[in-house]
């Protein structure tokens, strides 16, 4: 969920931007030595955030009824790294809020910590812990994905109560009542987001294998083993 | 399955105006807009922005209204909320629910609507800006402003890419849906596990031939572009500067005037 243009009063899309530009700094900072690095990875890059893109922008279908999007960026914080992920991350939101009108300028610091940081964040931080501990790579592709995907609306809604406090029970009973409203209709969808990267990933492996172990996803050995397990 | 702004854009007959002049404006009226107390000064920009959007953009109005009514589903439900946690004072009315009395008060009140003033306003503004420039022009300012070049040049092969993956995404899913391919839920889900799947794949391949093809074509980095210039007319100019002054007006006159 995109907080659109106008929303976030004056000091909080400050800032929300102030906490996101060190980030995408960074991000851009590690881009540009992996570019100098390896010129390979431009368009590769180019073509990640494109895909980002146009998986986001397709309608996930849903039992309810009504529809909604799959975020798409936990799948990339697992593939290129939550730093990388941050910088096309901003790009897609820009474009999201020119091309589609979702979003918009003031609020995409804010958006941008939600969707291009904080979410790719806690995804990628699962994914290496859970494949340290051992767990099964799609179970754990399932719930880095999911969880990225629930955390950006649980981040959205704490942006939007820290913004609106409830003059009762302050930030915590506006947060109840924002997150009562979005993080719980996305536990679903998110369920289905992480179910669809998983599935995307054992077709990726299954199909074109060697693009993991080239982005240090996953090493030869346990490509095989998934291939084996696949038999 | 989506439109895209950019489409009109090329279209637009505000296309070939200064783009520094158009960022000028836009950017005048999302930061006026945003740190409005009243809500008069959004709807005078809401206003003026669609007006300029629909009779110079010559963006037909009923798609104009279509696309202001994306955010209304998320901006509904939080200016509902914002109403009803924000604010102190009376309540302007109040019903109870399991022992809970929920209220509205008129600060409350006040700030929702103050907040969906403003929304509309921002997204007039980005409007205007979206449907007339195209990204390309955009390019260029994004170089001015000293953005690194390896961010710019990602930031313009995303943009090619996204229609070619557009393009070939809305190919798979028409093929899938003739097949039955959305029948219900389970083959949609399949579907979009199958669609998803294809689009990284044809991503990746597409990636590795675009490097190839630009490494070929002596390809180093770095790809210049051609920034037109394009001066700055009188008619616009002093558009623009009523539109400032009437804004600014409107602003000094409703500091803190609020509806209720």
């Amino acid at each position: 969920m995109h907080i659109f243009e106008g929303f976030l009063p004056y000091p909080w899309w400050q800032a929300w931007f102030a906490i996101s530009i060190p980030v995408i700094l960074y991000g851009m900072y590690k881009m540009n030595k992996l570019v100098s690095e390896r010129r390979e990875v431009v368009p590769l890059l180019a073509v990640a955030g494109a895909f980002i893109f146009v998986l986001s922008s397709l309608k996930l279908p849903s039992v309810t009824g009504s529809s909604s999007h799959p975020t798409g960026t936990g799948m990339a914080a697992i593939l290129f790294g939550p730093a990388i992920t941050a910088v096309l991350g901003v790009i897609v939101l820009l474009y999201q809020a020119i091309f589609l009108a979702h979003g918009g300028i003031t609020t995409l610091g804010a958006n941008a910590a939600s969707m291009a940081i904080i979410g790719p964040l806690v995804a990628y931080m699962f994914y290496k812990a859970a494949s340290k501990a051992g767990m099964n790579f799609y179970m754990n592709v399932f719930l880095a994905t999911a969880i990225a995907d629930w955390v950006t609306y649980v981040v959205t809604s704490l942006q939007l109560a820290l913004a609106f406090p409830s003059a009762t029970g302050g930030i915590l009973a506006s947060f109840i009542a924002f997150a009562g409203v979005f993080a719980t209709t996305q536990v679903p969808l998110a369920i289905l987001e992480g179910a669809l990267t998983a599935l995307i990933m054992k077709y990726v492996v299954q199909i074109k294998s060697d693009v993991l172990v080239d982005l240090n996803v996953l090493t030869t050995t346990t490509v095989a083993k998934l291939k084996e397990a696949m038999q | 399955m989506t439109y895209i702004l950019d489409d009109y854009a090329i279209l637009s007959p505000l296309r070939y105006r200064n783009n520094w002049l158009k960022l000028a404006i836009v950017t005048f009226g999302i930061l006026a807009g945003v740190s409005s107390s009243s809500p008069f000064v959004p709807f005078t920009i809401a206003l003026c922005m669609s007006f300029a959007t629909i009779f110079f953009g010559k963006v037909p109005p009923k798609f104009y209204f279509k696309i202001l009514a994306v955010p209304a589903g998320f901006v509904l439900v939080s200016i509902v909320i914002i109403a009803f946690f924000f604010g102190e004072g009376a309540n302007l009315f109040e019903f109870d629910i399991f022992g809970y009395t929920l209220g509205v008060s008129s600060q409350g009140l006040n700030m929702a609507l103050l907040i969906l003033a403003r929304t509309i306003s921002g997204m007039s503004c980005l409007f205007f800006l979206s449907l007339t420039t195209p990204m390309i022009e955009l390019f260029a300012v994004l170089k001015a402003a000293k953005l690194p070049d390896s961010f710019v040049e990602i930031a313009m092969m995303m943009y090619r890419y996204i229609f070619v993956f557009l393009d070939v995404a809305m190919g798979i899913r028409y093929a899938q849906t003739v097949r039955l391919g959305y029948r219900d839920f389970k083959t949609s889900f399949r579907s979009m596990v199958m669609l998803g799947t294809n689009l990284f794949i044809r991503s990746w391949e597409q990636g590795e031939k675009l490097y190839l093809s630009m490494n070929s074509r002596c390809y180093d980095g770095k790809m210049i572009m051609y920034d037109e210039k394009r001066p700055v007319k009188m008619p616009e100019m002093l558009l623009t500067g009523a539109y400032f002054a009437i804004v600014l007006v409107v602003f000094w006159l409703t500091r803190g005037i609020s509806f209720i």
